[in-house]
């Protein structure tokens, strides 16, 4: 699935795609409280206290989303947060729970 | 080829080379009296080194020269490769610096890395995505011991030049930090892989000990192409920051650690307690 796609999704369905699972978690509560990280994966996960292989479908999961992004330094790749992208989403995101908290209400 | 001439004679070159020094002048780092210490701030584009032990305040005072940077419209970076930045953003808070704010504003940015990334060199390296970003006018590398750690021994002054020299081409002002275990002795040895010569100044952060209780030294060992305050000052990590107070002036041995009352000011002591026996 292209970046484009990842889109067009609505915000509940980002919402799942976020909280799919714990991994995923801990890479967001990472890049929101460290927004300048810029790593490899395998020092990526070393600061969430995990291995690689457990990580990057995770972070491949983000990456489709659009809020991480990829690029080669040198001879490494490496990850980093989308801020602008990242703002988009999280607007997606509010704005669903919103509509949740209005039809909760009804 | 002629170089084009201005009607004062000057070339356009000249002109555009001197307005640059004009507009730089120091590079204040918005601590009045750090700032008279260096008789007005920093050179422009100058690489200082901030030497210091762990807990003598050398991330508060980077910060504190970056955020008033912020203040006087040059953004600012802070390069860290501490396990958790996370900790800056809240102890920034702390001294009433709202870093998320600056980011938000694309004034500043802190850039959490690994040291291996920014020895990476060659076109698309990480410093030239850093400095694309917003353009700095300032910036911070927290630390050159990070740095020690994923080098040979041989190549680090080599890489430590070359991180320098590649900041001053872009004309930003940085401080560089090193953890020194101490700072004493005769030799004034900031580091033991040579780094001193290869920064245009250091300023030294040093714990001292002085009558049974801990207290905080600063003194500027090197400027290049500047006079400076040559005396040990102390300083306090206030809730506003770090704040330099008078020299100490009845000590000597401050490079020790464990100073000593000057003779002159013994004397001055035992005199007055003969006075107050007399009394």
């Amino acid at each position: 699935m292209f970046r484009g796609e990842q889109a067009k999704m609505s915000g509940g369905e980002i919402l799942s795609t976020l909280l799919a699972s714990e991994v995923r978690g801990d890479l967001l509560i990472l890049f929101h409280k460290n927004p300048g990280l810029i790593d490899t994966v395998d020092g990526i996960a070393r600061r969430i206290g995990r291995t690689t292989i457990t990580v990057i479908s995770d972070l491949r999961e983000l990456l489709l989303l659009g809020i991480l992004r990829q690029k080669r330094i040198g001879t490494s790749e490496v990850v980093f947060l989308d801020r602008a992208r990242d703002r988009e989403i999280l607007e997606l995101v509010a704005n669903h729970l919103k509509t949740v908290q209005i039809g909760g209400a009804k | 080829m002629t170089t084009p001439r201005s009607k004062t004679g000057s070339s356009e070159f000249d002109q555009l080379f001197s307005s640059r020094i004009a507009e730089g002048g120091r590079v204040k780092t918005g601590i009045v009296e750090l700032d008279e210490m260096l008789r007005g701030g920093f050179m422009p584009g100058d690489a200082v080194m901030l030497a210091g032990s762990a807990g003598t305040g050398k991330t508060t005072l980077a910060l504190q020269f970056l955020v008033n940077g912020v203040k006087h419209g040059e953004p600012g970076i802070y390069v860290t490769f501490e396990e958790l930045p996370d900790q800056i953003y809240r102890d920034a808070k702390n001294f009433g610096w709202d870093l998320h704010k600056m980011e938000e504003e694309d004034k500043f940015r802190v850039i959490c890395t690994s040291p291996s990334l920014v020895l990476e060199s060659g076109d698309g390296s990480l410093l030239d995505d850093v400095l694309r970003d917003i353009q700095p006018r300032r910036l911070v590398i927290d630390s050159l011991s990070h740095l020690e750690m994923f080098v040979k021994r041989d190549d680090m002054r080599m890489e430590a030049y070359r991180i320098v020299r590649y900041l001053k081409t872009h004309g930003v002002s940085s401080i560089l930090l090193w953890e020194s275990p101490q700072i004493s002795g005769a030799s004034f040895s900031v580091t033991d892989v040579g780094l001193s010569f290869l920064v245009d100044c250091i300023v030294a952060l040093k714990p001292v000990e002085i009558e049974s209780s801990l207290r905080k030294a600063l003194v500027i060992l090197k400027m290049r192409g500047s006079d400076h305050d040559k005396r040990f000052r102390e300083y306090e990590i206030t809730s506003t920051g770090i704040k330099i107070e008078s020299a100490f002036s009845n000590y000597e041995g401050i490079i020790s650690g464990s100073p000593r009352k000057v003779a002159s000011e013994k004397f001055m002591e035992l005199f007055r307690g003969a006075s107050e026996k007399h009394k």
